[in-house]
């Protein structure tokens, strides 16, 4: 059947900032691309999202930050996937990263930031190309 | 993955192999029936509720509190929260969760799981994801149906007691009379019942019920505010009582029926994956052409083929 190995990608919107809009766009169309989004809503904190994530046995886990404190919850993921011994899982992000920040937290693990302009379709290129499985 | 190590997580209950187990069933992976056949008799010891009801009516809310309220009286629970898959892209975005956030912070064992083009309100693979959830040793598995139509009743093949969500506004009092959905509920709930219009649905939901044959089970109406988790309280007692209800007898007898259900299901499908491999094909495309061009009707040509 089709269905066999769907990509599966969680969603999340931590942090206190109320826009979800860029979300929701992501998630929408990484589902017309055939995967399978789990959509967790807003403020949700680092534990939940790792939580989720490994319930859900997401490919990926993206993060949409636009308040700054990525700083904050980016570090946090990446520790506690790595506590739960669930480092295979990939974060990517997006939301108002500083440029200048981005070699540094692709270093720490963050796999991928897409700023704002981005293309849902390099997006969707980039998790196709990502997941062997 | 080796699959001892694997085992011997499942055996620890552990989430993320269980998550694993998950993905595997649905996938169709054959490591997943290796895996199955070696744990079966650890599974089926969880009570299942069913929850149905029509998209938005509320189903996950009450989902939410109703297992927070379960884990508040030490009871341990897992929840399947089925979405429906895009029969364009075969994407999905799958949002129950959203409307979960008491159960997700009690820690809870959430999955949202994709139906995956298979109708009737649920995934083909549902009672198999069950069975793999009760590694966690679990008393209770909820499980929540897409946002159901009238004919979405296979909830009632894999649940102990189900409960199907109605909310005013919906519609006028015939359909409550019409068959399907409504029919299946152990226990039915009018949500919202802050809106306009819910007594009245309780009133006609009642009168359906009157309506119908005497049976041994009286189906209660709770009216529920889910968002307040207002009458999930008295959802609850119903459970219970739904429960003491079946005891033992009915509730074996209930099983039993279903398993072979779910047994003959298994069998037609493998029979018939097995039967259209040894046909091929040519011989369907050939047929069907035969069938197109009025060469043959379609029962004969079906009879035929068969008997090869």
């Amino acid at each position: 059947m089709a269905s066999k190995g769907k990509i599966r990608v969680l969603i999340a919107k931590p942090g206190l900032d109320g826009h979800d809009r860029g979300a929701k766009v992501i998630a929408r169309a990484l589902r017309d691309s055939g995967m399978e989004v789990i959509y967790t809503g807003l403020r949700q904190t680092p534990e939940d999202i790792v939580e989720a994530a490994i319930q859900e046995d997401v490919h990926f886990i993206g993060l949409s930050i636009l308040s700054g404190a990525h700083t904050h919850i980016f570090p946090r993921v990446i520790d506690l996937l790595k506590e739960r011994d669930a480092e295979d899982i990939k974060i990517i992000a997006g939301g108002i990263i500083p440029d200048e920040e981005i070699p540094k937290w692709n270093e720490m693990g963050i796999e991928a930031i897409f700023g704002p302009g981005s293309s849902t379709k390099d997006i969707i290129k980039y998790i196709h190309g990502k997941n062997i499985e | 993955m080796n699959k001892e190590h694997f085992l011997e997580k499942l055996k620890e209950s552990d989430i993320r192999s269980v998550a694993r187990l998950i993905t595997l069933i649905e996938n169709e992976d054959s490591l997943a029936e290796s895996i199955l056949k070696d744990i079966w008799k650890k599974t089926g010891k969880s009570y299942i509720i069913g929850i149905t009801g029509p998209p938005g009516a509320g189903k996950s809310t009450i989902v939410d509190s109703l297992a927070k309220f379960l884990v508040e009286k030490g009871k341990s629970v897992a929840i399947l929260a089925v979405d429906p898959t895009s029969p364009f892209s075969g994407g999905a975005v799958l949002g129950d969760r959203l409307r979960m956030s008491e159960a997700q912070s009690s820690g809870i064992f959430i999955r949202s799981v994709a139906s995956r083009g298979h109708l009737g309100g649920l995934a083909a693979t549902t009672r198999l994801l069950i069975n793999a959830v009760e590694l966690l040793g679990n008393d209770f598995t909820i499980v929540e149906t897409v946002g159901a139509g009238q004919g979405d009743v296979e909830i009632v093949q894999i649940s102990d007691t189900t409960i199907v969500v109605e909310v005013p506004g919906l519609g006028d009092e015939v359909q409550a009379q019409k068959a399907g959905i409504l029919e299946i509920g152990d226990i039915l709930v009018v949500n919202k019942s802050d809106r306009p219009g819910s007594d009245r649905l309780a009133r006609e939901l009642q009168m359906m019920i009157s309506l119908g044959e005497e049976k041994d089970w009286k189906t209660p109406i709770i009216s529920t505010t889910a968002t307040t988790s207002e009458g999930i309280d008295n959802l609850w007692k119903e459970i219970e009582t739904h429960q003491k209800y079946l005891g033992n007898e009915i509730f074996e007898t209930k099983r039993l029926e279903k398993l072979k259900y779910e047994l003959e299901n298994q069998i037609s499908q493998k029979l018939f994956t097995k039967k259209i491999i040894e046909i091929g094909d040519n011989e369907i495309t050939k047929t069907s052409k035969a069938i197109l061009h009025r060469k043959i009707d379609p029962f004969t040509a079906v009879d035929n083929i068969i008997k090869e």
